[in-house]
């Protein structure tokens, strides 16, 4: 059984009196130990996967059809007590910006103790210690006075560690990380990524979403990757088969405008035009109308994923 | 006389466009709590004794991590901001002197990009206005002439004349960033700073804006300064790169070189800590170690000695200065000073 399942998850917006889909028609699943990458540009519905799993969608959001599975608790069908057992214990989450997710009127001390003690029966000492050792594991200096210390006096780099110290504190099974390093430096960036993969997958075998538009952390942390364009999963597999191989003509597109080492300074390929929003998506396969490929029956046929090499799937009619 | 050796000296193919000397800029901690502190003379060091070199037609590239003080060292070069020592010439002459009519000649021949195209366009002008404005300033022909400039300006960046009738909320990321290329341009700039222009937009946008940039650049023969934390961006589009550590300039050198072989020891971390998108060149990282300190405490000797991996006895107390390592490439850091015996593996 998959650690997590997520099946024909189709979740949509309420905009001017209409439901629009941000998320259509979208099936994974996440094993144990991998870090599985969910990329694409802004507006694809990566975080609207993340909400959907997490069931932390807006009022002005639904699921509307599909289901989540953690491991034999059905998500999508769950109740608000079940769901917030759930949350910080099986299934954690941290966010881009680790400034706003941390609560600035407690200390980081209360704020880590709080979740040991709402999932764990640990009495208040037991708790402090557990609390201390975590900030040591996430790279805290001087941890023990740190404790006593409120968001504020942390740098970017060290709120995330706390968020990180929260998030993994009762050993979750699955931790979807929606932009983790985003808001900082390459330097933190490769440090946060580090820890995420040594404490979480290495020691506890747990299965990591992580979400980024960086394919440079997708190549360098990702066992697999999924490619997103509007709504959709157009490409999916294993990271190696994908970088070296990619084959639906959006992820050829992606990879090729990349600026990157080792390649001659000239026009990069760009694709042309922009990601359509909600409200006008395209018919068929959302790409067709910036796809060099397109032919007529991608204006009206939508491509489903499916296998086309051993460990890559993709949808798109070149390929069926 | 001195207007002979200056008219030489401006048709001098090797002079630099733009020379920072010794510029530095410290925000002083006056009030508050921090001041009482730390004494009221206490002041953040954001840039710290910058000399360099910016030539005409090149792309000068400054990076390093946030706190670098790369974007204040930016409107240094622009004067948008007083120096607290140093200064800056443009075609030889002293910013900071100019009188009101040079520094207003200066202006229009030296522009800005700036990261956010949402904070720095005024939501409530029209694209047309807001690119037709410096035109209007600088009194730039009649005002047909200045409607036609506008359109031709559109039609350059890859907008159409009916999007001067929009507003920038109606825009997408990457047509605002369009707007504002196009209304620094406006004025037929010789130099244009260009803080991060592409960070805030998605890959395919982003190739589509550096495109454009370099295209421009080889038309007009601009000269850029490209403010990035962006090592992809750098490579592809730079000339010569400048590494900026809390305020300092750690290393400068033609982008070639400095990939091929970066030499102190920041330069190297920086360059580690990127994440190459090929798996099959997968770092089994150990990752840096360390944060940024912070500007405000910086630490004694070379700032960047806390965290470095090649550290020596010498480099907490001696502040290294930046040295000629060979034609082009500077390097401030005592493994490259000839008189400081190399560590001992």
């Amino acid at each position: 059984m998959s650690l997590l399942s997520v099946r024909n998850l189709t979740t949509e917006f309420l905009s001017g009196g209409r439901w629009l889909e941000a998320v259509s028609d979208v099936s994974f699943d996440l094993q144990r130990g991998e870090i599985l990458g969910l990329v694409g540009e802004s507006g694809c519905g990566k975080s609207t996967i993340a909400y959907s799993v997490m069931r932390l969608l807006a009022g002005n959001a639904r699921i509307s059809a599909g289901e989540v599975w953690l491991e034999d608790v059905n998500l999508t069908e769950a109740d608000e007590d079940t769901l917030q057992d759930l949350r910080g214990s099986r299934l954690s989450m941290i966010f881009q910006d680790p400034m706003t997710a941390l609560d600035s009127l407690f200390t980081v001390g209360h704020q880590v103790i709080e979740t040991l003690q709402e999932h764990l029966s640990l009495n208040m000492t037991e708790a402090q210690e557990r609390a201390l050792a975590l900030l040591r594991q996430v790279g805290i200096p001087a941890a023990e006075e740190r404790l006593n210390a409120y968001p504020y006096q942390f740098s970017g780099g060290m709120s995330q560690r706390i968020a990180l110290a929260i998030a993994i504190s009762c050993h979750p099974q699955v931790l979807i990380a929606d932009e983790p390093t985003t808001a900082l430096d390459v330097t933190i960036q490769a440090q946060i990524l580090h820890l995420i993969r040594r404490l979480l997958v290495e020691e506890q075998g747990s299965g990591v979403l992580l979400i980024t538009h960086d394919l440079g952390v997708v190549a360098q942390v990702c066992d697999r990757v999924a490619v997103m364009y509007a709504g959709k999963i157009v490409e999916f597999g294993d990271v190696g088969s994908i970088f070296n191989n990619p084959l639906h003509p959006y992820t050829q597109a992606l990879f090729n405008s990349l600026p990157s080492q080792g390649v001659a300074r000239g026009a990069l390929e760009n694709i042309q035009g922009r990601v359509p929003s909600l409200a006008d998506r395209p018919t068929g396969c959302h790409f067709h109308p910036r796809c060099n490929h397109a032919r007529a029956i991608c204006r009206e046929e939508t491509p489903h994923l499916r296998s086309a090499t051993d460990g890559q799937e993709v949808a798109c009619v070149l390929y069926e | 006389m001195v207007k002979k050796w200056l008219v030489s000296f401006m048709n001098d193919e090797t002079a630099p466009l733009l020379r920072a000397t010794g510029l530095s800029k410290y925000f002083p901690l006056e009030s508050g709590l921090l001041a009482s502190l730390r004494g009221a003379r206490a002041a953040v060091k954001a840039v710290e004794s910058v000399s360099l070199d910016v030539y005409a037609g090149q792309t000068l590239a400054i990076v390093g991590e946030s706190g670098s003080g790369k974007s204040t060292l930016g409107r240094l070069l622009l004067r948008l901001m007083l120096p607290s020592a140093g200064h800056v010439q443009y075609k030889g002459e002293n910013i900071f002197t100019m009188n009101r009519a040079r520094l207003q000649a200066f202006r229009r021949q030296a522009q800005i990009i700036l990261q956010d195209p949402y904070a720095s366009l005024n939501p409530r002008m029209r694209v047309g206005r807001i690119i037709r404005e410096p035109l209007d300033i600088y009194r730039e022909g009649s005002k047909a002439e200045r409607e036609k400039r506008v359109h031709a300006l559109l039609e350059r960046v890859g907008l159409t004349s009916v999007q001067a009738r929009a507003y920038p909320a109606e825009l997408s990321g990457g047509q605002r960033q369009r707007v504002c290329i196009a209304a620094a341009l406006a004025l037929s700039p010789q130099i244009v700073i260009a803080d991060e222009p592409t960070s805030s937009l998605d890959v395919s946008v982003q190739a589509q804006t550096l495109n454009l940039l370099s295209e421009l650049q080889r038309d007009f023969n601009l000269t850029y300064v490209f403010i990035t934390h962006d090592l992809g961006v750098v490579q592809h589009f730079s000339d010569r790169v400048a590494v900026m550590y809390l305020g300092k300039i750690v290393e400068e050198a033609p982008t070639e070189t400095l990939f091929a072989a970066p030499q102190h020891p920041y330069t190297q971390v920086l360059f580690s800590a990127i994440p190459k998108p090929d798996p099959s060149r997968r770092v089994n990282w150990e990752p840096p170690k360390g944060e940024p300190p912070s500007p405000l405490d910086p630490p004694s000797g070379c700032h960047f000695h806390p965290r470095c991996p090649q550290v020596l006895a010498a480099c907490s107390s001696i502040v290294p200065s930046l040295q000629t390592t060979a034609p082009g490439r500077r390097v401030a850091c005592l493994l490259y000073e000839s008189d400081v015996e190399p560590p001992r593996a």
